[in-house]
This record gives structure tokens, C-alpha cells and sequence, in this order.
């Protein structure tokens, strides 16, 4: 079954092999949707168990349980931790950037879950939108509001204590960090963030 | 029924960009090889080297480009989670394709599905584009010769002709036997050549 060349193959072939134009805004989403499954897969290495053994943990704990054994240590040991540096790092760090960020670009407030107001100043933006770990960085999901005489967008969000990556997206397709917030090492994918910590140890 | 609304060629875009695919083996292996080790800039490297392409397959594959971009992502995402079972000594192109064809195949029976449902209703004519000609009309008629071909010889007609792959590397990406494969490509061909004719005959 030999393949000569047959002009009407290549004719066929000639039309549908242009590459189609890449829309940035696509690629842009890809790159969350990735980022986005690095987060999932990092809360599942930070737990100390993972979420199928704590399942089979549960399961096990509910049989010890009906059997008439006691299992406050699993059951302790299996309760979700949350996922941030909280747990990881000493109180005094943790102290000194929540005030860098409540100075900056976020403002913890009082209470847990608590609420961050993000400010961007971007006069000639015509949308800006949050994207960050705790809304699966979708952007539509946190649009900012703007303030139209100062040009300062803002969004007020209910997050839980802890570490959050996250970044502003402006018009779509512009990724900026928070310009007064501490950048994120681990800015995904050359793409900028920046870190808020939220609540106190 | 619903064909030329459903099934337009997508070449119709714009000119091409300028040449997206990767121009030599050695970097890519290089990118693979770091985004294996958790370098997110060469997995970005890889998504920018390859997403043209891979959204190339996936518009011959599905009906819309917005099915098609879904595709894309989702093989990418599963890539990424993928890469650390991603044996080096396999070639990562089909490694590629494989995760990106059984997507579209997925997609494409859900759509069927929708079609299904859909087809019964009134299906609205696409108006006609201004600055429709005859080349235009033969393109999406080729478009729908593609887009009625069985999915496997579709599939295995665009790796071949249009992504340039081996048979072997086809093999690696679908699962299939090399004499399967060479025999799904003759059949496409086979019955595009014959619309081929009979457009070329109206």
C-alpha cells in the first residue's frame, strides 16, 4: 500500500494546513488551568495525608468507631489542614508580611474567613479582574470595580487565613502582579504574582 | 443537515503565523526534558511551541474552535500531570498526540450526542460571507468531505498529511497497527478524491 504522490491528496492537504491564529487569551487560560492543577497537586503534597488515604483513613476510623474503639488520634490526624505556609513557618515571619501586605496592596480584616480589599490603580483599563489559587485562577470569578475619578480598581474578597498567590488581570490579557504587594517566587509559568498572607498563626 | 453551519474550515482566520512548530528535535527535547523537572517557563515553552498545531488537529477535528481551544487546554493540563509518568526514551510528539486524539474522540461523541438532539429543531443557513467565491465554496466543501469521514480515518488522514507524522510515530499516538492505520488513510483519501471530483465537476 505504497503512497505515491497523488496531487489531489496534496491539494486536500495544502488547504488544511495553515496554523489557525492563536488567540493570547486561550493560551492565557491554559496557562491558569495549569497552574491552577500545580496548586491542586501542591495541597495534596502539603497534606499530610493524602485525600484518598484520608478517605480509607475515615472509613477505617468509622469501622474502629462502630467496633467500640476509640480514634480521636486518626480522626485528628485525617481532619484537612489548610493549605498555606501558616503551618509551615515560624509565627514571627508570618506576623511581619501580613503587615507587608495589609501595608500594601491587600487589608486583612478581622475575623476568619476574613475579607482583603485589592486596589489597582489603572486609569485607562477598561476591565480588571483577580485571578488567584483561591478562585481556581479564573478571573471571571473576582471582577474589580472602578472608581472612576481616582482610576483605582478595587475588590473586596472573603478568603480563608492563610497564603494566597495571585495576580490582576487587566483587560484580558494583561497579567500584572500587585505592584504593592511581595512577588511570588513561584509566579506561574513566567507569568507575575504576588503573595498576601491572610489571618495571623 | 446542520454540516456547513457545523464543519467550516478554519483557514479562513487569517494568514498563518509565523511558523509556531519547533525547528529541531535536540530543543525540544531539552524543554521536555525540564519541564519533566518542574521548570513551568519550558512548559510554557512547550505549550508555545506546540498549541498551534495541536488547535490545528483539534479544528479538523471538532466543529467549533471553541470546542477545539477546550480540547487543547485539557490535553495540556493533562500533560502537566502526566509528565512525570512520561517515559524520555518515547518520542513527545505522539506522546502528545495521543492525549490530544482520545480528547477530540471524547469531545466528538459528546457532540454527536448534542447533534442528535439538535438536528430535529430548525438549523438555521449560515448567511453567506461577503466575498464568497468559488474557492471559498470548494474549501467548505472539503471541509464537509472531512468532516464525514469516519472519526478514525479523519484522524489518522490529518496525522498523516496534514501533521506530517510517521506511521510509526501514528502507531505510538493511536494505538493502532501501522497496516490498520495505512489503510485508514487510503480509505479517506480515497473518498476525498472522489468529492474532490465531483465538486470539481459542479
Amino acid at each position: 500500500m505504497s503512497e505515491a504522490h497523488d496531487p489531489a491528496i496534496e491539494r486536500i492537504a495544502e488547504l488544511l494546513r495553515p496554523l489557525p491564529q492563536v488567540r493570547p487569551e486561550a493560551v492565557a487560560g491554559l496557562l491558569v488551568a495549569v497552574a491552577a492543577e500545580r496548586e491542586r497537586g501542591r495541597e495534596d503534597s502539603r497534606s499530610a495525608v493524602s485525600p484518598r488515604m484520608r478517605r480509607w483513613i475515615i472509613r477505617g476510623v468509622g469501622a474502629a468507631l462502630a467496633a467500640g474503639l476509640a480514634g480521636v488520634v486518626l480522626l485528628r490526624d485525617a481532619s484537612p489542614r489548610i493549605p498555606s505556609a501558616i503551618g509551615e513557618r515560624g509565627g514571627a515571619t508570618i506576623a511581619r508580611r501580613v503587615s507587608l501586605v495589609a501595608g500594601g496592596g491587600a487589608t486583612a480584616v478581622a475575623g476568619a474567613p476574613q475579607e482583603v480589599q485589592l486596589l489597582l490603580r489603572a486609569p485607562s483599563a477598561s476591565r480588571v479582574q483577580v485571578a488567584g489559587d483561591f478562585n481556581g485562577w479564573n478571573p471571571h470569578e473576582a471582577p474589580m470595580s472602578r472608581d472612576s475619578a481616582s482610576g483605582l480598581w478595587s475588590a473586596r474578597l472573603t478568603l480563608r487565613p492563610g497564603r494566597h498567590v495571585y495576580a490582576f488581570v487587566v483587560d484580558d490579557t494583561l497579567w500584572v502582579p500587585d505592584p504593592r504587594a511581595p512577588a511570588a517566587r513561584d509566579a506561574d509559568f513566567g507569568r507575575p504574582g504576588s503573595v498576601m498572607l491572610v489571618g495571623r498563626p | 443537515m446542520n454540516g456547513p453551519r457545523r464543519f467550516a474550515l478554519h483557514t479562513r482566520d487569517g494568514p498563518s503565523p509565523p511558523a509556531a512548530e519547533p525547528s529541531n528535535g535536540a530543543a525540544r527535547s531539552v524543554l521536555v526534558h525540564a519541564a519533566r523537572s518542574g521548570d513551568v517557563r519550558a512548559f510554557a515553552g512547550l505549550v508555545d511551541a506546540y498549541y498551534a498545531r495541536c488547535l490545528r488537529f483539534a479544528m479538523h477535528m471538532l466543529a467549533s474552535r471553541r470546542d477545539a481551544e477546550e480540547a487543547v487546554q485539557d490535553t495540556f493540563v493533562r500533560v502537566y500531570k502526566a509528565l512525570p509518568k512520561y517515559e524520555e526514551r518515547e518520542a513527545f510528539e505522539p506522546w502528545l498526540f495521543r492525549i490530544l486524539a482520545n480528547r477530540c474522540r471524547s469531545a466528538g461523541s459528546r457532540e454527536r450526542r448534542h447533534a442528535e438532539v439538535v438536528e430535529y429543531g430548525e438549523v438555521p443557513e449560515r448567511p453567506t460571507p461577503p466575498g464568497h467565491d468559488d474557492a471559498v465554496a470548494w474549501r467548505e466543501e472539503i471541509g464537509l468531505a472531512l468532516a464525514s469521514l469516519p472519526t478514525d480515518q479523519r484522524e489518522a488522514f490529518l496525522m498523516r498529511h496534514v501533521e506530517d507524522l510517521s506511521y510509526e510515530n501514528m502507531s505510538a499516538a493511536t494505538g493502532a497497527g501501522v497496516s490498520a492505520l495505512k489503510m485508514r488513510v487510503k480509505r479517506a483519501c480515497d473518498a476525498l478524491r472522489i468529492r474532490l471530483k465531483e465538486v470539481d465537476r459542479e
